[in-house]
């Protein structure tokens, strides 16, 4: 019944992602050349397949577009006949939202998770199948070349992990950036984030409180500068997991070349688990930067202090 | 040359962290395997700044 809610949100979450790719893509087309040089690994940026007038649409692109169709259609279909006993596709479902708002409750408390729960289920569920869809023999390994010292080379696949984009993981940083915002104000209003941040903190009273007044303002800097700091390290954390996984594929099947099909194996069992991990760790950080600003005084449950 | 030094210490710095990280987890669960979850939530986000040390390098190293 849950996993309805969250296929709005995914379309808007893919939305926002493409123009963040737009903007992308359009600076990245002067740099064309330089990925077209490149033979040895995985480019850095992401190839543009074909453009619709200044809109260039890109292989990450695609794999993005394809795993949320994907995701959008499955859900529907599973909970299009809602049974009061699930099986099947439903169970599966009911068991990973399920499953997925437990472990975050456990984590930000009943309340907020009934109103945050839509954004961090998306980004697990779409994390997830983004870097697994990324794994598929064939994506990366499909798509245009040309001969290269006599072998055939693939500079333009057809496909390519969609968080193996600087500009995917830069777009739902900022999305959630900004939904952290409004969920700060709302739970504390403007003053009260302002206080959360500057104010000072403990329990100390008279001139004490007076002199810590300056220090915490200054702390108050140096939170904000960490607050502007999370879209850039957690963009960049994902993508460079996901990026290096590839690269590591690439260079593993091509180290020894009678053997190409064997080396690469145990890495796609550790990319499985890196794609696992990631996601859960852009979750739950996601989860924990919420809980510590829209906590409410401190006293209530002050664990993260 | 300096950028390759550059990473290969931040990996090294980065890999003892997350070893430390995994140690402390893994023995707190072995103490207290009922807190299970929390170390688990504990221990991955500590990892995940450990390590993203790693890609600043990378990304900071002068080519």
């Amino acid at each position: 019944m849950l996993s309805r809610y969250f296929c709005l949100p995914l379309l808007a979450l893919v939305l926002f992602g493409t123009s963040g790719f737009a903007v992308g893509a359009n600076a990245a087309e002067s740099h064309g050349a330089v990925a077209a040089e490149q033979h040895e690994g995985v480019p850095l940026k992401p190839a543009i397949l074909f453009q619709v007038g200044k809109f260039a649409v890109t292989n990450s692109m695609l794999v993005t577009w394809i795993v949320a169709a994907g995701i959008i259609v499955a859900a529907q279909a599973a909970t299009r006949n809602i049974q009061p006993i699930p099986k099947g596709a439903q169970n599966f479902w009911e068991w990973l939202v399920e499953s997925l708002y437990n472990f975050l409750e456990a984590i930000i408390g009943s309340d907020l998770v009934r109103k945050t729960f839509w954004f961090f289920a998306t980004i697990f569920i779409f994390i997830l199948f983004v870097n697994w869809f990324g794994l598929i023999p064939g994506v990366g390994t499909i798509g245009w070349g040309h001969d290269v010292n006599g072998h055939f080379e693939v500079t333009r696949p057809i496909l390519r992990g969609g968080n193996a984009d600087l500009n995917m993981t830069t777009a739902m940083a900022m999305v959630f950036f900004a939904l952290w915002l409004v969920w700060a104000v709302q739970a504390n209003g403007v003053g009260g984030v302002l206080m959360h941040i500057f104010g000072p903190k403990g329990e100390s009273k008279g001139i004490m409180r007076i002199a810590l007044i300056g220090i915490f303002f200054i702390v108050g800097l140096l939170e904000v500068v960490s607050i502007l700091f999370r879209p850039i390290s957690l963009s960049f954390r994902l993508y460079g997991n996901v990026y290096a996984g590839e690269t590591i594929l690439e260079s593993m099947s091509t180290m020894v070349p009678a053997l190409s099909w064997l080396i690469p194996i145990p890495f796609y069992f550790m990319e499985l688990l890196v794609g696992l991990v990631q996601a859960l760790v852009f979750m739950l950080l996601t989860a924990v930067f919420t809980l510590l600003i829209a906590q409410h005084e401190p006293g209530h449950e002050g664990a993260h202090h | 040359m300096v950028g390759s030094i550059h990473i290969g210490l931040a990996a090294l710095g980065a890999a003892i962290g997350v070893g430390l990280i995994g140690m402390g987890a893994s023995s707190a669960v072995g103490r207290n395997p009922g807190a299970a979850t929390p170390i688990l939530v504990q221990a991955i986000l500590a990892i995940a700044f450990a390590e993203a040390i790693v890609f600043y390098a990378l990304y900071l190293a002068p080519k």
